[in-house]
């Protein structure tokens, strides 16, 4: 009887129960939405930045963090690579080296970062591929030759097939230069990525730095989800724990990555807690305004000999169903507006036209949301929580009042 | 015959100082088994508080109250909560049903609370709500009866779990002439076949009149007990 007389006791005001409802469902599904975009733009922008750099975990020369430079290199043998890619969390390994050097033309001659790839890999996880505007790719035949950013390109007054010279120092310290031609030419909207990077295959990164066969600075593993992360991090740890190798998160290769996205998901948490506060205010203020005013309908059932216990627990039903029914509204308008995002994505390119980056690195205007059960179950979860812990002060005070003062 | 009630020398006194005020001054009182009495007073003679003390909802200053066999001021809050659901049976004045409750849920409350099963408290309760008149209503809520009607199911609620005494607040005050006469003649009725002992407070002439047994207090004293 006390749950038929908790469920229609929430219904004695229809309109403020239902205005409740609303109030919670709408809080919450504004909260999972706005954290499944931030997730989902954090997962895109994450994947493709490790994707173009060194992937999820990078396994390098442990002096290499110390000081970044190309005559800091390790060997990566064959037999570790197929060891690390017989891991089942593990969609494929890329070789790179990273130097530094000037890019010279006719024209003029530009400071660039220089990335040897393999580009039947790279073909299939660098970035740079989609964003090819003029020429193609790079491919295993190609011999001396590179992609280039539009803004080094337009620097350097640089078109495809047009010859460039590359000089830098070798891992001896050798000042050396090397011809080669322009493959294609890429724009990612990143105004450091697309002026100063160029991505020439490995083989011919190995001859310009003078690196033996299975030399190169970083070995990167990408993985098929980022949450295999910790795992495969440990197996690989375990692998080379013998050999001269670091094995490092991609949070401590692109630090300022990390710390934007912690920087940026502890202000939506701010966000999130202000919208939250403001719902569980608003439940809480129907809890209690529904409690005060049945003050001596509550006086006539402890008159008749209601166990204070069971009065209790029927306010309690009546915040179980109010949360019950907000936060599944909530969870399944949120749900649903966040996984319509997550499939077909918001196009923001119109208005941000030149695009935006972080760290040097391009965000992708299409946003995508993550939905994921955690999520759901998490902020569902926090906010009928909530609701519960909010009912204990009206809770009390319906039993800690004066019958007789109320029967009067 | 034996007491359902028992007071000796209670006194009750609200606020302090300047503002004390002596409710209840000295009362002694036995009601047995049974009976069917009546108090009268004017407002303020300390009915309203007699009835509370008695009913276990409020305590006295001073004084010794038993009902039914039980002292009240040695009494835990459980066990005097425990002692009203089983013992004592409630009328208000304005009725005091629960709105979102049936006519049959109302009158089955206390039976909820007594733990007794569904099916057995369902019988005694479409029993005791034919017994008021109420048949054919069991499924009406409280806004959906007349005022008559809602204080037979305040009846009903009262008596269904047959206590040792049900104590009634002026039960006919918020209804007419007519249908207070009528509650009357049940309350009566159900006083002379199940026996059960009533208590209330009223200051209509009429019920006075019905009473087996007149009360008649003042300024927190009982100056004059009378049977009819």
């Amino acid at each position: 009887m006390i749950v038929r007389l908790a469920w229609r006791s929430i219904w004695r005001n229809r309109r403020r129960t239902l205005i409740t409802i609303i109030s919670i469902g709408f809080g919450l599904a504004c909260t999972v939405f706005f954290i499944a975009i931030a997730e989902g733009v954090y997962a895109q922008f994450i994947d493709q930045v490790v994707r173009m750099q060194a992937g999820h975990i990078t396994l390098e020369s442990p002096r290499y963090r110390s000081g970044p430079a190309v005559d800091i290199w390790f060997e990566a043998p064959e037999s570790l690579r197929s060891q690390i890619e017989r891991l089942p969390q593990v969609e494929r390994t890329k070789l790179i080296i990273l130097g530094q050097g000037i890019a010279r033309s006719a024209s003029g001659d530009v400071s660039v970062t220089l990335m040897g790839i393999e580009p039947s890999v790279e073909l299939h996880t660098s970035p740079v591929v989609r964003h090819m505007v003029e020429g193609r790719y790079l491919n295993n035949q190609d011999g001396p030759w590179v992609v280039i950013g539009s803004g080094l390109a337009k620097r350097l007054k640089l078109g495809v097939g047009k010859k460039m010279v590359i000089t830098t120092n070798d891992i001896a310290g050798n000042l050396v230069d090397e011809l080669c031609r322009v493959r294609g030419i890429f724009k990612t909207g990143s105004v450091e990525i697309d002026g100063y990077f160029i991505q020439a295959p490995i083989a011919f990164a190995r001859r310009l730095f003078d690196l033996p066969e299975e030399g190169a600075t970083q070995l990167g593993v990408v993985l098929k989800t980022p949450q295999a992360q910790e795992a495969v991090l440990q197996k690989t740890r375990t692998m080379v724990s013998q050999q001269d190798i670091a094995v490092l998160p991609w949070q401590e290769v692109i630090p300022e990555i990390a710390s934007y996205i912690k920087l940026d998901r502890g202000s939506n948490l701010i966000f999130q807690a202000i919208l939250v506060f403001l719902i569980l205010f608003t439940i809480f203020n129907t809890i209690l305004m529904s409690v005060l005013e049945r003050q001596r309908e509550f006086a006539v059932v402890l008159a008749l000999g209601t166990n204070p216990l069971l009065l209790r627990l029927q306010i309690l039903m009546e915040s179980v169903y109010l949360g019950l029914i907000g936060c599944a509204l909530g969870l399944v308008v949120g749900g649903l507006a966040a996984w319509a995002v997550q499939v077909w994505g918001i196009d923001l390119s119109s208005l941000l036209e030149k695009g935006f980056t972080i760290s040097g690195f391009a965000v992708s205007t299409k946003m995508h949301a993550r939905v994921t059960i955690g999520l759901l179950l998490g902020t569902g979860g926090l906010v009928f929580a909530a609701t519960l812990i909010l009912s204990l002060i009206p809770m009390h005070r319906a039993t800690r009042l004066s019958i007789v003062d109320q029967l009067r | 015959m034996t007491n359902i009630v028992s007071l000796q020398k209670v006194t009750k006194d609200y606020g302090e100082g300047d503002a004390l005020t002596h409710a209840l001054r000295g009362v002694d009182l036995m009601v047995e088994a049974g009976e069917f009495t009546a108090m009268a007073g004017p407002s303020g003679s300390g009915k309203s508080t007699l009835l509370n003390i008695i009913g276990g909802l409020d305590r006295p200053t001073a004084g010794r109250v038993e009902v039914d066999g039980r002292e009240i001021n040695t009494l835990s809050k459980t066990d005097l909560s425990l002692l009203r659901r089983d013992r004592i049976g409630f009328i208000f004045q304005s009725y005091n049903l629960i709105p979102v409750l049936t006519a049959l849920e109302n009158a089955e409350y206390v039976l909820m609370l007594q733990g007794i099963p569904n099916a057995e408290r369902r019988e005694r309760v479409r029993e005791v709500l034919k017994e008021v008149g109420l048949e054919g209503l069991e499924n009406r809520y409280p806004r959906q009866l007349s005022g008559g009607q809602q204080q037979r199911v305040a009846i009903a609620r009262a008596i269904v779990s047959e206590p040792a005494l049900v104590l009634a607040d002026e039960p006919t005050a918020n209804v007419d002439s007519d249908t207070g006469k009528s509650l009357l003649d049940l309350m009566r009725r159900l006083n002379e076949t199940k026996g059960v002992t009533f208590f209330f407070s009223t200051h209509e002439e009429a019920v006075m009149k019905r009473a087996r047994r007149l009360l008649q207090i003042r300024d927190g004293v009982i100056f004059n007990d009378q049977a009819h």
